[in-house]
């Protein structure tokens, strides 16, 4: 069994966060995604003319580990946390009450993939969207450590045949829940960055414009960042 | 302590220094900082003469060092002039409206730096001042044989003597340049050293490393672990700190060395046979750079972590946190495993490199200046012993001021008696600085 199910707890950046079987136990990777928002933040926040609080969607929350390291480090900033398993969300309150920004949080559950429009309803217009959609193409699944897929929930790993999956309900979710010049922030698998270009590029009419893709410290690329340019769609 | 009033006249002012400090070198320049000694003077009235002499004597436990004293000395006294000299000519000619703006900027900059000291100087003539009248006045009243003018006016003599003293010293200190890095938080870092006698060296490194944390609480300062290594049998091998608060490196600047051990090990054979065994440990005191102060290019740098095969990232899930950075223009490497989150890792590796870089950078900078100081910070070789910490007879020595205290138990608690020490050691460091200046300026 994994060590972080066995003491039930684990450090994400500054964080302790409780962790419960099945629910995913966040991965170095994804610490340096949430530095990625907070730069962003750094650098947008003195040009913002009024500290009006930011509010941003995160898909796929888990532990709600990216949400309450946001939350945590932003005191102005409001989330909406969806994902589809219950536990997952549970797991997510309770980590949000022992860190005290609950208040801030809105918890949703849906499954993006087959109720998206809900998503947009619940959470209206935010600001942007992170993410660690579950991005393992189907076909590698089998080849994962047994420990993985023995304890944790296999649904928050599967992206279904490239791994695109989610994540291609996500940008088609930014392109309409995205306020102007929001941005989308991914963790991907390494094949995913050139993939998802090519796939906006087949389509028309999403507005939205990729950025940079950004390396994580094993000096793979696992980052995407894409910005929302054109108005409503 | 009783407080006996000092009746002396001004032109005995030098001879007072003289009688509370016995045996002190005056008029010489003769820096007698190498040699020190423990002392015990007790308190004694003898009445002399007339007019009611009393000497004053005090007692102390280790006698404080001479910087009234220095300040008697010919050649600071030269310098003392030669900047209040100085400052007067720089005010002069700022009010003088006929300068070229560089000129006027270099003069009201150098004003600036003077203009501490010329205050602290005019303060002290003024209490000197202060003081010789109400001697005038002790004298009149004593001779009218007025009781409560003459209680008045000891008094007011206590108060203003105890006013010359802090001005003197205040004088002294601000004649000394400070260090650019006495404001900044530190690094320090123990390492135990080789030993023929068992674990001595360990248990030791485990003390001191507790010795500073007391230390660090004791003054109020934050102090963070950031790498801790134990050895077997309870022993520390090395570890590394983060100790941030108020002119912290000011007070850790001269921890930095050698320290020795003299004590029986209490497993193995010399236990049994009462046999002291020598050992050391290393402390090395970085001082905590601010980000301007060293810059790391991401492209020197390379980050050792676990790294999986494969495409990483959710298809792994791994406890190992351990991140090693090496700078690969110096080839400092540093390592860190502290923390579980490998993101915190990487930041504490990355205030470690910052500062061994710095500390680099500084080491080059003071080897280029040549200076007998003994208590240079930095440039000491390794090899040389600052303290000795001798277990059986219950004593510590710090050999650069030798200057000797007992009670270890009580000194690596890490209160009030490591303070003094500590104090001790920045004066004489600020007397050595003072003098090598002097020494300079005669040029």
């Amino acid at each position: 069994m994994p060590v972080q199910y066995v003491i039930e707890e684990w450090d994400f950046r500054e964080l302790t966060l409780k962790m419960r079987p099945p629910v995913f136990i966040p991965r170095p990777e994804t610490e340096e995604l949430v530095g990625l928002v907070m730069e962003e933040l750094r650098t947008r926040g003195p040009a913002q003319d009024s500290p009006a609080s930011l509010r941003f969607l995160e898909v796929g929350c888990g532990s709600g580990a990216v949400s309450l390291s946001l939350l945590h480090h932003c005191p102005q900033c409001h989330a909406v946390a969806v994902d589809r398993s219950s536990e997952a969300l549970d797991l997510t309150r309770e980590n949000a009450e022992r860190l005290g920004v609950l208040e801030r949080l809105q918890i949703v559950q849906l499954d993006v993939l087959l109720d998206a429009d809900s998503v947009l309803c619940q959470c209206g217009s935010v600001d942007f969207i992170v993410s660690n959609p579950p991005y393992v193409f189907a076909e590698d699944l089998p080849l994962l450590e047994p420990e993985i897929l023995w304890y944790e929930d296999q649904r928050s790993l599967d992206g279904g045949e490239g791994g695109m999956d989610v994540i291609k309900q996500i940008l088609c979710i930014g392109t309409r829940a995205l306020k102007k010049n929001g941005k989308i922030f991914l963790e991907v698998d390494p094949r995913h960055p050139l993939m998802i270009q090519e796939w906006l590029r087949s389509q028309s009419d999403h507005g939205l414009e990729y950025r940079e893709t950004h390396r994580d410290f094993t000096g793979r690329s696992r980052f995407c960042v894409l910005q929302k340019t054109a108005p409503e769609c | 302590m009783k407080n006996c009033i000092c009746f002396i006249g001004s032109q005995l002012s030098k001879q007072r220094f003289l009688l509370a400090m016995a045996g002190a070198a005056h008029g010489s320049r003769q820096c007698a900082l190498t040699h020190r000694y423990y002392q015990q003077w007790n308190w004694r009235r003898t009445p002399r003469g007339p007019a009611g002499l009393y000497t004053q004597q005090l007692t102390r436990r280790h006698c404080q060092h001479f910087s009234k004293e220095l300040l008697q000395q010919e050649s600071v006294q030269r310098y003392l002039e030669k900047m209040i000299e100085e400052y007067r000519q720089v005010t002069q000619r700022l009010n003088n409206t006929a300068l070229t703006e560089s000129e006027r900027r270099t003069m009201s900059r150098r004003q600036i730096e003077l203009s501490p000291m010329a205050t602290v100087f005019q303060q002290s003539q003024r209490a000197v001042k202060d003081l010789k009248d109400v001697q005038a006045i002790i004298e009149s009243a004593e001779a009218g044989e007025d009781t409560q003018m003459l209680e008045l006016a000891k008094e007011e003599q206590k108060g203003i003597r105890k006013l010359i003293e802090a001005l003197q010293i205040k004088l002294l200190q601000s004649l000394v340049p400070s260090d650019k890095h006495d404001a900044s938080d530190v690094i320090v870092e123990v390492a135990a050293g080789r030993t023929t006698g068992g674990d001595i060296c360990q248990q030791f490194t485990r003390e001191i490393f507790e010795m500073y944390q007391n230390f660090a609480s004791y003054k109020q300062w934050a102090f963070e672990v950031l790498n801790y290594t134990p050895a077997e049998y309870g022993g520390l091998h090395h570890a590394a700190a983060r100790i941030a608060g108020e002119s912290v490196y000011r007070h850790f600047k001269y921890e930095g060395g050698m320290h020795r051990v003299q004590r029986i090990p209490e497993v193995g054979l010399s236990s049994r046979m009462q046999r002291i065994h020598t050992g050391t440990m290393m402390v090395i005191v970085l001082p905590q750079p601010d980000e301007v102060d060293v810059i790391i290019e991401p492209k020197d740098l390379r980050i050792d972590t676990f790294r999986s095969k494969g495409a990483g990232g959710q298809s792994v899930n791994t406890t190992d946190s351990a991140v090693r950075l090496v700078h690969i223009p110096t080839g400092i490497t540093v390592e860190c495993q502290q923390e579980r989150s490998q993101l915190q890792n990487r930041e504490t590796a990355m205030r470690m490199l910052r500062a061994r870089i710095y500390q680099q950078l500084i080491e080059k900078e003071t080897e280029q200046r040549q200076s007998a100081r003994k208590l240079q910070v930095g440039t000491r070789s390794q090899s040389e012993r600052i303290r000795t910490y001798n277990f059986t007879q219950d004593r510590v020595t710090d050999h650069r001021i030798s200057y000797v205290t007992r009670d270890i138990k009580e000194f690596l608690s890490g209160g009030e008696l490591l303070e003094e020490l500590i104090s001790e050691l920045l004066k004489s460091a600020e007397t050595e600085a003072l003098l090598e200046l002097v020494e300079n300026s005669r040029d």
